[in-house]
């Protein structure tokens, strides 16, 4: 089975192709966010580069998020057009599990995070059992410092990967001093690492629907954004 | 800071002052009644970053981009009803880009607006005369201080 993978949820513009034994190419560009500018060329190049054509292709992989709102919604909608007009099947992964899985293998606990602006991350928590990688927490949205205090209850080593990674690293190290960090390589969202998830996803025959899968954008929930704002209000006084 | 002006030309001017000043990275939050000129304002912003592009109001697209020395984002949010909306946009990813905002009736979504904005308000003063407005600046971040130069 052939994959287009694409993931356009951060600042990182990527898209691989993979089959069941490689990942076959990969081009990725982790410099602002232009993707709507760039997506369609790098995946045309990426095919006239394995010499191959979108009629190889058995199934796509787009990104779920959590994310930036435009990025999702290019990934998405990219990925469902040409998953609608090639009629192959395509699954959505998020690209926090993405994400963990670039550092497989990793003991204790990988901790992806991503800036969701406002000193708040998107992350989840994930552990690598019997060659498997396991989430073992929600998706969530929540403070830098909320995640701070829920990661020093737990009593295993700790590894951050992600694009949150360079803005917080100073405080993750002043409050979680034995925490490591991603080598900078892994530290961003790689469509190759998404794709191979959803290839596995694929050959088990998991698909997602054209007209309900939607992405998973994480809005804070609303009583803690009035929390929030009655917090800022108070400051303000 | 404030000002008192009598023409669309002099909001206009006063704008282009502030627009050939911004920074990347600024929030501008416009305030004022409908017809005290915010939009002119916004024009001339527009024109002091060096844009050729015509600029019209965002009223029903919510958002209009354009290229200048800097990214501008255009923002009108007088027909929402909840700030809920514009969050939904990916409004923070706008605001806290490289490029300069401006937010027409941004008192709408104070919530989503973050405290190191410049807020200029433009008020009419009926007892001077209908074209009479009075233009107030105020900022409480030092990276807004070259508003102080507007007075030279």
């Amino acid at each position: 089975m052939k994959v287009l993978s694409l993931d356009t949820a951060t600042a990182s513009a990527t898209c691989a192709i993979l089959d069941d034994n490689s990942v076959l190419g990969e081009i990725t560009f982790n410099y602002k966010k232009q993707h709507s500018l760039i997506l369609m060329p790098i995946i045309d190049e990426l095919f006239n580069n394995v010499g191959m054509s979108i009629n190889d292709i058995d199934g796509f992989v787009a990104s779920k998020g959590p994310g930036s709102f435009t990025g999702l919604r290019i990934g998405l909608s990219t990925i469902k057009g040409l998953s609608q007009g090639m009629s192959k099947p395509f699954v959505t992964v998020s690209t926090l599990d993405s994400l963990a899985y670039n550092l497989a293998y990793t003991d204790g606990i990988i901790c992806p995070i991503l800036d969701a602006l406002r000193d708040n991350v998107y992350t989840a928590l994930y552990n690598f059992n019997n060659n498997e990688l396991n989430r073992i927490s929600e998706y969530v949205n929540i403070s830098i410092d909320e995640l701070i205090e829920i990661l020093k209850e737990k009593n295993c080593s700790i590894t951050f990967v992600g694009d949150g990674v360079p803005k917080f690293k100073d405080k993750l190290i002043a409050d979680l001093p034995e925490a490591s960090f991603a080598p900078m390589h892994l530290n961003l969202a790689k469509a190759s690492s998404l794709g191979e998830l959803g290839l596995n996803l694929l050959s088990k025959g998991i698909t997602d629907n054209l007209y309900s899968s939607v992405p998973i954008y994480l809005r804070l929930p609303q009583a803690e954004r009035e929390y929030a704002d009655k917090i800022r209000k108070m400051k303000n006084e | 800071m404030e000002f008192v002006v009598t023409t669309v030309e002099e909001t206009y001017k006063i704008g282009e002052l502030i627009g050939a000043l911004v920074n990347s990275g600024d929030i501008i939050c416009l305030i004022g009644d409908l017809g005290t000129g915010k939009t002119h304002l916004t024009k001339g912003i527009a024109k002091g970053l060096g844009i050729e592009d015509h600029v019209t109001s965002p009223t029903f697209t919510i958002v209009n981009e354009y290229k200048g020395r800097l990214t501008l984002y255009h923002f009108d949010v007088y027909r929402v009803n909840d700030p809920e909306e514009i969050a939904a946009i990916g409004f923070d990813e706008y605001i806290f880009s490289d490029a300069v905002s401006i937010i027409e009736w941004a008192n709408y979504i104070e919530d989503l607006i973050p405290l190191n904005n410049l807020t200029i308000n433009i008020e009419k003063l009926p007892e001077y005369g209908d074209n009479y407005r009075k233009i107030t600046i105020q900022y409480s971040d030092k990276r807004y201080d070259y508003i102080k130069e507007l007075k030279q």
